[in-house]
């Protein structure tokens, strides 16, 4: 079972097939659980405190603002810890955890930096495209290493 | 100050701010001022096609979510009393679209906007004054209302750095007092009797009190105001009374001690301001250090400022100690004290442009208060800069204590 | 804030299903006795629980329909006021709009999944074409202005 890294990071699609397909998806909505249910923090709603844009320092520099800086601490992490990335470009929309655009290209690219298996493929812009779209990404889960080689 | 007609409703448009650790901060300055944030219904449909509606098409969906919201605050979807527009210091997509929703709403409506960026170290504190300003345009627009003085007040301005005050009869000054700010209530209470000595005025006589200012609220406790206001509006009042424009737009700036404000004005209403600014680089700190490193009295400045030429030396008050060092370098290169002052009243004023005049709409007449105001040679550098004619009424100094008297008055009839 | 034990996880369920109804698969985990809590939604479910209980739920109910409901962990538990509209000064959550997307999209990842296990891989489409050449849009304007 490898551990999926999907962007968009909280998408459905992405996380259902990837443990569809017998593989792990590395969500930012696991992260974000960690961090709303640690209840010695209350700084709603995602309990983002000031401390967190300063661990995001690890993947930006203080120049880049906080909110790159605040969401990369809860979803670099992920991209560390990624064996394997579906990257889908062109998502429909992207509010709150991918509402940044900044953000999203700096974690595209520290998956791409990765040397890790990677599928990047463009959001199907019809229903037609929907069955290519799966199928891709069906190969990709089914090409990757199934058991723990460790 | 707060208890009147209820909680106010102001809308929350931001971006970033819930993944940068000062949601809390924001919910805290909201709750001080007893006002709540909301996040006005959006047409999700219409997500889509925001960007191309409101003309501006940036790539981060949350700067979009934010054209929504503000679509829907200016449409009536969501009903609100004031809006606080916000983005992350230092993204330039945040900035662009900042600036446009708020232009957006001010363009499209009459609801009081504030516009700020924030960082992780943005704190409730930093936000207070400027909530607070917002609140009391969206509840107390009757206060504001006020044309003229009446009966017998006082109203004491705790700055910063001075400590003024002022005692009013009917529409005039009687009296006044301008002291540094050592201890708060001492200075407080050394500036109030000079006011109240010069009026021959005995305090029990004073029918109501208004305090503004950083010590407004110890100083306001203390004497037993009946008003205990903000200086954004409190100096916006005072300056459109004291410059005789009450009517129709006007643009306020106060130089202070610490801080300087822009303010954008409709018949005496603050719309659109901006508190701050970069460092104490450009506020009336900067003139006391320059002045006293040229061994002239910070009245002296002025005039001397007058007679100088800012072009003949590079002076960079961006940041007070690189201020110190240009003033230094110059003067060793055998500037003369004329030149140097020319140059700071400039660099203050520059700096001022720079950072806070591109936050709001700069209408005439412009109105410039606050102490460095006195100093000649900053309203003349910011003619020159701006190309218009600037104001400075009498007694601009005393913009914070008159604006409190004359905001005080409204509890006498009470 | 919410009472929540650190074990304790959540997942959305949207059902996307002829054959299935939220309210059947809410039933469906009601008669289960799973001591889990349940929240209807108007895509499915929000399931909140001990991550054991969770899982075996959430794992019956795609069996109801299995590739036309699909499950994604959530970090908010159901009803959580932080995240509630009533509480949190109107407007749905951001991450509402790209959930409504995505919903939009699964009956055709639904039919996909279907055509998959009955055919087997489907055929690629060509890729994209690449952007006219200058050289070629520039024959073309001449050919469009001598007409």
């Amino acid at each position: 079972m490898a551990k999926v890294f999907i962007y968009p990071v909280n998408s459905l699609i992405l996380a259902d097939l990837v443990e569809r397909f017998g593989h792990k998806p590395l969500a930012v909505m696991n992260q974000v659980r960690e961090k709303v249910t640690n209840i010695s923090l209350d700084s709603p709603p995602v309990n983002i405190t000031p401390e967190d844009p300063k661990v995001g320092l690890r993947y930006a520099a203080v120049e880049v603002p906080a909110g790159v800086r605040g969401r990369m601490s809860l979803i670099g992490p992920l991209i560390e810890d990624a064996e394997a990335a579906i990257i889908v470009e062109a998502p429909p929309v992207n509010f709150g955890c991918v509402g940044c655009n900044r953000t999203n290209e700096l974690m595209r690219y520290l998956v791409r930096s990765k040397d890790i298996p990677i599928l990047e493929l463009r959001y199907p812009d019809s229903e037609e495209n929907a069955p290519e779209f799966v199928y891709k990404i069906k190969a990709f889960l089914e090409s990757l290493p199934r058991e723990e080689e460790k | 100050m707060s208890e009147e007609a209820g909680i106010v409703k102001i809308a929350l448009v931001s971006c970033g701010s819930e993944y940068s650790g000062v949601q809390p901060e924001f919910e805290a300055a909201a709750t001080e001022v007893n006002a709540k944030f909301v996040y006005p219904e959006i047409d999700v449909a219409g997500l889509d096609n925001i960007g191309r509606e409101f003309g501006l098409e940036v790539a981060s969906g949350d700067l979009r979510l934010m054209m929504a919201r503000a679509k829907a605050v200016v449409e009536g979807t969501t009903h609100v009393d004031g809006v606080f527009i916000t983005t992350c210091f230092r993204c330039a997509e945040g900035a662009i679209v900042r600036n446009e929703v708020r232009r957006y709403i001010h363009k499209h409506s009459n609801i009081p906007v504030i516009s700020y960026s924030f960082t992780e170290r943005t704190t409730a504190g930093t936000l207070l004054t400027r909530l607070e300003a917002l609140t009391t345009v969206a509840r107390r627009r009757h206060l504001l209302a006020r044309e003229a003085q009446t009966g017998l007040t006082a109203g004491i301005d705790s700055g910063s750095t001075t400590t003024k005050a002022v005692v009013m009869r009917d529409n005039e000054i009687i009296g006044s007092g301008w002291v540094p700010t050592t201890k708060v209530l001492e200075s407080a209470e050394e500036a109030y009797s000079l006011a109240l000595k010069e009026a021959g005025v005995p305090r029990e006589e004073i029918q109501a009190l208004g305090t503004t200012g950083y010590g407004r609220f110890l100083i306001g406790k203390h004497f037993n105001a009946q008003l205990i206001q903000e200086e954004i509006t409190v100096n916006s009042k005072g300056a459109v009374y004291l410059a005789d424009c009450q009517t129709g737009p006007a643009t306020v700036i106060d130089i202070g001690g610490m801080d300087n404000k822009a303010i954008s004005v409709d018949d005496g209403i603050p719309g659109m301001f901006t508190m701050g600014g970069i460092c104490a680089g450009a506020s009336g700190r900067f003139f006391e250090m320059i002045s006293k490193r040229l061994g002239v009295d910070i009245t002296e400045l002025g005039a001397l400022a007058v007679k100088g030429v800012q072009e003949n030396v590079t002076m960079n008050s961006y940041c007070i100690v690189f201020g110190i060092q240009s003033l230094v370098n110059s003067l060793a290169k055998g500037a003369i004290p004329e030149d140097v002052a020319a140059a700071a009243c400039y660099s203050v004023v520059e700096q001022i442009f720079e950072q806070q005049l591109q936050e709001v709409d700069v209408k005439e007449p412009l109105i410039l208060v606050g102490g460095s105001s006195l100093i000649e040679g900053v309203p003349k550098a910011l003619g020159d800069l701006l190309k218009i004619d600037v104001l400075v009424p009498k007694n601009s100094h005393l913009i914070g204590a008159v604006g409190a008297a004359l905001l005080a008055s409204g509890y006498v009839e009470e | 804030m919410t009472d929540v034990k650190q074990e304790e996880i959540t997942k959305v369920i949207v059902i996307s299903s002829d054959k299935v109804l939220p309210v059947d698969a809410a039933m469906k985990i009601y008669e289960s006795e799973f001591p889990v809590t349940v929240k209807e939604t108007c895509f499915g479910l929000i399931v909140t629980g001990p991550t054991e209980d969770v899982l075996m739920v959430t794992e019956e109910i795609r069996k109801l329909d299995k590739n036309h409901i699909f499950v994604k962990d959530r970090g908010f538990p159901a009803g959580d006021e932080r995240r509630c509209r009533a509480s949190r000064g109107g407007g749905p959550r951001p991450g509402f709009h790209f959930l409504r997307e995505e919903v939009r999209m699964l009956p055709a990842i639904g039919d996909a999944l279907d055509e998959l296990e009955a055919k087997g891989p489907v055929k690629e489409s060509p890729t994209k074409k690449d952007k006219l050449k200058v050289s070629e849009l520039e024959r073309i304007i001449e050919a469009e202005l001598a007409r």
